[in-house]
């Protein structure tokens, strides 16, 4: 990755990308826009583009087949800008291959904290080795030793808290939809059945959070899924 | 409403009942001329059937008065031109009777069949009338969501980078100018939203997406979503952890609870208490919200949960939208709950309480313990 990450922007309201232009700072990031999906994906084939932000109402093309396309061709970070309500389009996006999405309206703080996040894991899973330990306030985790530990007390999780809360750390900071973890800690003949991983979700927010209905970490998406929230 | 279903039954009728009684003759005279033409090729029981098609005409124009009005004069008619002796009404034969009380009958059958059909055709034009209010309504939500929500994603995200700008810290003034646009345009656009739950919820194109759920899921997600405005407030929440599970929509249920704790931080100060707590009855969850602010009259208790409606004291300042609890009704009860607000209490403060039916016992396969 170069110094400076540059960010593919396809929205077609002028406004939107008009604030996006002025808040991402430009020592830290450059910034290409494109108002179409057309447009998005030949500027994608002719830069080195490292995250890209797109809007799912575009007029020529759809966003979810923008998304559809730039995963047959890259790994690239795509952030989607959604609005409140649309959760099943979310879903669709995230299930496409979309990493993040964030709901309008935001703060340039949140949109600037997900462009991290994100671009944080692309750089990661480059690296050769992975990162086997975490720590969540007074909460620290050893994924490959199996070990929690909270306010320096031992934690006992069973093995399907155990494969949330890694499945959750693997993506921190993003969301993980239902069925991604239904799929990665059960297997695929539970898909559809999203109150086994609710029911599990309150027992791993009962034995890590102080409280469970305030929790600090493990955030519930409405209608969608978890995210883990970094600190 | 009234007026504009008068307006379509008169469509059917002539404007004025006269009107209608002059033409039910009118068509038993042009019967009688028609029968005198006739008179000496047909039987007398066929010219029956000419005074009948009459009657059964006026029965399905004019309504029932015209109608028993035409049968009378008819039989009238009748066995005063062609039932001998002519010219006169006595009735030689007790059958014709027989024939009055037959035009009679049909009058009444087919004018009341027929207010049945038009009452049909109107309440079947309606339908169609409200299928293009609907559509219309839809078209038009769908281009409000879309042309008020965009400009206010971009006027809260500009609002929120002015206000992150380095070069603000030492400009109180400037601070505070951002911090109200910011502030003001999140709080239209939760008014936005709410309005268009509400006209989606009350046409039906909002269905709900209902999935068994601990209730702690969308508490919590509403205290994240309000954290900045409730840094001043205690939070106090008790939700046993053996509650039952509920079949909720994550998304509106969460809305929920974002208008109930909305309130709660419109309508209390700096350092007061919100406690959130449940309980299960009887197969059923109670869940209250409640605070030590300014409380609710007793008098008011029903009403706030009325679209648009605003306690005298909050008329003239800025709280309030007049829809966060009305959309909290209409939620709770899509859910088949009930919602309302305890005032009996001596203790200060709101106190806004909802049912929701538990799912059933969950038959969660037991995987591990």
């Amino acid at each position: 990755m170069n110094t400076k990450p540059v960010v593919l922007l396809i929205e077609d309201e002028q406004q939107i990308r008009r604030f996006l232009r002025a808040s991402l700072p430009d020592e830290n990031y450059a910034l290409i826009e494109a108002g179409s999906g057309l447009e998005a994906l030949s500027k994608f084939d002719g830069n080195e583009v490292d995250l890209v932000l797109v809007d799912l109402g575009l007029p020529d093309i759809d966003g979810l087949e923008v998304i559809s396309q730039l995963r047959k061709k890259s790994r690239v970070p795509i952030i989607v800008l959604s609005a409140r309500g649309q959760e099943q389009t979310k879903i669709e996006a995230l299930d496409r291959g979309a990493d993040d999405y964030i709901t309008k309206p935001f703060t340039i703080g949140e949109l600037l904290a997900r462009l991290r996040a994100a671009l944080r894991r692309a750089g990661r899973a480059s690296e050769p080795a992975e990162v086997h330990t975490f720590t969540l306030g007074d909460i620290s985790v050893d994924l490959e030793g199996r070990l929690v530990r909270k306010k320096g007390e031992d934690v006992h999780l069973t093995p399907i808290e155990f494969g949330l809360l890694s499945s959750l750390l693997k993506r921190a900071g993003k969301v993980v939809t239902h069925n991604q973890l239904l799929k990665e800690v059960w297997g695929d003949e539970y898909m559809g059945e999203t109150h086994y991983v609710r029911v599990y979700m309150a027992q791993l927010r009962a034995k890590l959070e102080d409280n469970p209905a305030r929790p600090r970490f493990i955030m519930t998406e409405p209608g969608v899924g978890y995210r883990l929230k970094l600190q | 409403m009234t007026s504009q279903l008068e307006q379509l039954k008169t469509h059917f009728v002539p404007r004025s009942k006269a009107g209608a009684y002059l033409r039910a003759l009118l068509a038993v005279v042009a019967c009688t001329l028609v029968c005198r033409l006739v008179q000496g090729h047909l039987e007398l029981s066929n010219l029956i059937m000419i005074y009948l098609l009459g009657v059964v005409w006026c029965a399905s124009r004019y309504g029932r008065g015209p109608s028993v009005l035409s049968s009378i004069v008819s039989v009238g008619a009748f066995d005063y031109f062609f039932v001998p002796p002519f010219y006169s009404f006595t009735v030689a034969d007790s059958q014709y009777l027989l024939t009055f009380a037959v035009m009679l009958v049909i009058a009444v059958l087919i004018s009341t069949l027929t207010a049945r059909a038009r009452e049909l055709a109107f309440e079947g034009s309606q339908l169609a009338q409200q299928a293009e209010f609907e559509r219309v309504r839809n078209l038009l939500l769908s281009s409000v969501s879309h042309d008020v929500r965009t400009p206010l994603a971009t006027i809260t995200g500009a609002a929120s980078g002015l206000l992150a700008s380095d070069r603000l810290q030492d400009m109180p003034r400037e601070t505070e100018l951002a911090a109200a646009i910011y502030e003001e345009s999140g709080r239209l656009e939760a008014y936005v939203t709410n309005v268009l739950n509400m006209t989606r919820l009350q046409s039906g194109a909002l269905p709900l997406n209902l999935q068994a759920q601990p209730l702690e899921e969308v508490v919590g997600a509403a205290l994240a979503r309000m954290e900045e405005r409730l840094t001043q407030r205690t939070i106090v929440t008790e939700l046993p952890s053996d509650l039952p599970l509920l079949n909720l929509d994550a998304v509106l249920m969460e809305q929920v609870f974002f208008n109930l704790l909305d309130n709660a931080a419109k309508y209390t100060n700096a350092g007061d208490t919100i406690w959130i707590k449940a309980r299960a009855d009887n197969g059923s969850v109670v869940v209250n919200v409640r605070d030590n602010g300014h409380g609710i009259k007793a008098e008011d208790s029903d009403r706030i949960f009325e679209k648009f409606f605003r306690s005298k004291d909050t008329q003239n300042s800025a709280f309030g939208a007049g829809l966060g609890l009305a959309i909290c009704r209409a939620i709770i009860e899509a859910h088949g709950g009930k919602i309302w607000a305890e005032t009996g209490d001596t203790t200060a403060g709101a106190n806004l309480v909802f049912r929701l039916p538990a799912k059933p016992v969950s038959e969660l396969k037991q995987h591990e313990h």
